[in-house]
């Protein structure tokens, strides 16, 4: 039971980083109808510039800028790349996307070379206890991070203009522009958002107990984020705080029951996160909270 | 349609290029020619004027161009691959062709789309919200306060999601939410289209005292009734083309308008009756009985009834948003019925898959086209066959004798149905290379492989020229004399149905109003009423064929056994 409520928290504690990731992803497909492929690399981007900057700056101030690279390198990708290829097909665009991946990974990979790159956090390798159950600090601090803000976030969709815009663009993007919505502004806005989120992911995402920051973390986010996204449904941001906490519980659930799930073979933690999502396709083809496609005959 | 990648990276509307000329229009658009995918040519040197506070009306049937025009001014052509390819368009001096349309909204055209379009997820004063994010915030709240003025109703259901409102509620919705930018020039797209007739004469208040509070108005209507009440000056759209243009009141007077919502002025049929002769034996009746289908909690459909006779042409007509389509679609298995029966001969409809009913020997086409562009017309014909073809890809990839036996038999079926629809020649091109027409005789040649014994028409001749409507009635005129055939076709151009059916069922809201011989329903008062919102006028009674109708312009050209416009 100790050993069950352990992985539980320890799960839902890994699930709100998963959820952050998920969210970044989910919130540009919203808006542009993109399958965002290079979201893994800006969170690797995140990782690295507060990985390489906190020793001169300091951490907090490391984290701010590694916030407002990773934002801008969004906007980049959406002004630069998306528009030049204006009305192209959301699959090709997502093509696009993976170019992007490979591009940021490659050199990323090879700026941090053999360094053993920490993230420099104040609350290093300490460990909380309560009672029988213990937790890293660093998992507090995400969970904390992660309240604030997809809180900030859900306010900012449900009360600001760009909330308004975002949702009615995402739901009509030809009646929103008929409304005088700029289209182009709202997906910025969206990249832009998705990659301040992937950045203060990737901080949670490479400290303790993860080893630190490797060209390979990106991927590994990407594989929790597509299938917390999926399950929950690629357009709600519900949808892939759910999926978030699903993904993070169950792997870790599946990891800490390793012995008794042998039979499955080592690693099976991180291919649960996969059968859970298709079992929810199997169930809700749309996924948990996701829109159905109508179409009209 | 991706929203990352809109064209609002175009440029903005252009500086004032001449001085407010007090006495120039408000919207001048000149010489407008609109090209889809680069080819399709959807509008061509149309040209239109709107005077500052008018009203101005575009009338014209399916695919005349009236959307496009409306797409064009509102800078919203790139969504579905069209773009100016000549003319211009001027609002108050400025140039708005190029713009993008965010820039279209803050220079005061405001558009409210066809199909109302609420944002379903958003509540009600969300959607204003949405509507008046291009003005300055100070004027968000007055502007608010407006329109919960003009409708209460939406005051009432602020809090509510929009999806959650009654049709009308979200036209009104859609309304105000144009409001919000607080426009000089209201762009209306169908505002009326499948509202329930209180509802019509509200949204006409409403357009009348949006007007009188000083914006002009373009309304695009398939309501002639109700868009020739409200204007001042009409314009008849044909083919891309602007074929009449003149005050609204002399309009509603000329023959032509007569003609094309009623179809009086169609010269008599030249085909003989059902039962003359044609091969009728063996084919089944087709009985609807008490049909009903709901979307959400509205009735699409209700207590529907009427029976195809073997071997007839049978046309059910109505207005935009009177359940025809909905009916072909549960006929055909693609939408589930709330209640009724639909039986072919020993068979219950209700209940089956597409595919099980096609088998049936149920045929269709669609109302907008259903072909694969890149395939030759061959191939779209042998598509139709597939349910007559039995060799299996094996069979077919080793060319067995068999397999080859079926083959040519195959292509042999296929060039005679090509004949018969005039097509022979086309074969071998590539269905997008054809003109419009054509395709949709492809589509109906399709059909007609699959050997159909019951063939489904979806507005036939929807988007075609007067030439080629009247090539298409001569088409199955043939078309039943060679195949023993029955076939049931929704339409909205009544002249030519009047030429081509044997009877005629009319649905309004939904019901049945009308069902009777062809002539008989041109007369029925409550057909012109849902029509034309008048009730015909005892002076010139809506007879077919009285000298003064046969004398109208439309009706000068002869028609073999078909409708001409």
């Amino acid at each position: 039971m100790t050993q069950f409520g352990t992985l539980l928290i320890n799960g839902l504690s890994l699930g709100c980083i998963d959820a952050l990731i998920a969210l970044g992803f989910v919130i540009v497909f919203k808006a542009t109808r993109v399958v965002n492929f290079a979201h893994g690399s800006l969170l690797l981007l995140g990782a690295y510039i507060v990985g390489r900057a906190h020793g001169e700056l300091g951490f907090a101030p490391a984290v701010l800028l590694a916030v407002a690279v990773t934002a801008a390198a969004g906007v980049l990708i959406a002004a630069v790349l998306l528009r030049r290829v204006r009305l192209a097909d959301p699959g090709t665009l997502a093509i696009l996307t993976l170019g992007v991946d490979i591009v940021l990974v490659t050199e990323l990979t090879r700026r941090i070379g053999t360094d053993l790159l920490t993230i420099g956090d104040p609350w290093g390798a300490a460990v909380v206890g309560v009672g029988p159950i213990r937790l890293p600090e660093t998992r507090i601090a995400a969970a904390a991070a992660a309240v604030v803000l997809v809180g900030g976030f859900l306010a900012a969709v449900k009360f600001s203009d760009w909330g308004v815009a975002l949702r009615a663009a995402a739901q009509r993007p030809q009646t929103a522009a008929l409304m005088g919505v700029r289209l182009g502004r709202v997906a910025a806005g969206a990249w832009a958002l998705a990659g301040g989120l992937a950045a203060v992911a990737g901080l949670f995402f490479t400290a303790f107990p993860s080893p630190g920051v490797s060209g390979s973390v990106g991927q590994a986010a990407l594989g929790a984020a597509v299938p917390a996204a999926v399950l929950g449904g690629l357009d709600s941001t519900t949808g892939a705080l759910v999926g978030g906490l699903v993904v993070g519980v169950t792997s870790t659930l599946a990891a800490g029951y390793q012995d008794q799930l042998a039979f499955a073979g080592r690693g099976f933690g991180s291919v649960v996160p996969y059968l859970v999502m298709l079992l929810v396709l199997l169930a809700r083809p749309a996924g948990l909270f996701g829109s159905k496609e109508v179409t009209r005959v | 349609m991706p929203a990352g990648s809109m064209p609002d990276a175009a440029p903005a509307v252009s500086p004032r290029t001449s001085p407010s000329d007090p006495g120039g229009p408000l919207l001048g658009v000149r010489e407008l020619a609109v090209c889809y995918a680069g080819s399709v040519r959807a509008l061509d040197g149309v040209s239109l004027s709107v005077p500052a506070g008018a009203v101005v009306a575009v009338l014209g049937g399916n695919g005349a161009g009236k959307s496009t025009l409306l797409r064009a001014i509102s800078g919203t052509l790139p969504f579905t691959r069209g773009s100016i390819v000549g003319g211009s368009i001027e609002f108050d001096g400025r140039r708005l062709d190029g713009a993008a349309p965010a820039a279209i909204v803050r220079s005061g055209v405001v558009q409210v789309p066809e199909g109302r379009q609420v944002f379903g997820e958003l509540t009600v004063e969300e959607n204003l919200r949405a509507g008046g994010l291009a003005v300055a915030r100070r004027l968000r709240r007055p502007a608010r306060d407006e329109v919960y003025d003009l409708f209460p109703v939406l005051r009432d259901r602020r809090g509510q999601r929009a999806g959650l409102l009654s049709g009308g509620e979200q036209q009104l919705l859609a309304i105000g939410r144009a409001l919000m930018a607080g426009p000089r020039l209201l762009l209306l797209d169908e505002p009326s289209l499948g509202l329930a007739p209180q509802l019509v004469r509200r949204i006409g208040e409403v357009i009348a005292e949006i007007n009188r509070r000083g914006t002009a108005v373009v309304l695009v209507e398939q309501n002639a009734a109700l868009a020739l009440a409200l204007a001042d000056a009409a314009y008849v759209l044909e083919v891309g083309r602007v074929s009449l243009h003149m005050p609204a009141a002399e309009l509603a007077a000329t023959d032509q308008v007569r003609e094309r919502y009623l179809g009086v002025g169609t010269a008599p049929r030249a085909t003989a009756t059902p039962a003359g002769g044609r091969p009728a034996r063996g084919l089944p009746e087709l009985v609807v009985d008490g049909l009903s289908v709901r979307f959400g909690g509205i009735a699409a459909l209700s207590e529907v009834s009427f029976t195809v006779q073997p071997g007839a042409v049978h046309a059910l007509i109505g207005p935009n948003g009177a359940g025809k389509s909905t009916c072909l679609n549960v006929l055909t298995g693609v939408y589930r019925s709330a209640g009724g029966s639909v039986r072919y001969g020993d068979h219950e409809l209700t209940g089956l898959r597409p595919h099980q009913i096609a088998r049936l020997g149920v045929g269709r086409t669609f109302q907008n086209l259903a072909l694969s562009p890149v395939g030759t017309v061959a191939d779209a014909l042998l598509l139709g066959r597939h349910r007559l073809t039995r060799a299996g890809f094996v069979a077919a990839g080793l060319r067995t004798p068999r397999a080859r036996r079926e083959q040519a038999e195959q292509d042999r079926r296929v060039r005679q149905v090509a004949e018969l629809l005039e097509l022979a020649d086309v074969l071998s091109r590539r269905v997008d290379e054809l003109p419009y027409g054509d395709r949709k005789r492809v589509e109906l040649a399709r059909a007609l492989c699959s050997e159909p014994t019951l063939l489904l028409l979806d507005e036939p001749v929807a988007g075609m020229t007067a030439a080629e409507s009247v090539r298409l009635a001569r088409v199955l005129v043939r078309v039943r004399e060679a195949l023993a055939v029955t076939i049931l076709l929704v339409e909205h151009d009544m002249a030519f149905v009047m030429g081509i059916a044997d009877r005629v069922t009319v649905l309004d809201f939904g019901r049945r109003i009308a069902d009777a011989a062809p002539a008989d329903v041109q007369r029925d008062p409550a057909v012109v009423r849902a029509y034309l919102g008048v009730p015909a006028e005892p002076a010139t009674p809506a007879a077919p064929a009285t000298p003064a109708a046969a004398a109208a312009p439309g009706a000068a050209e002869p028609a073999a056994g078909g409708g001409p416009r």
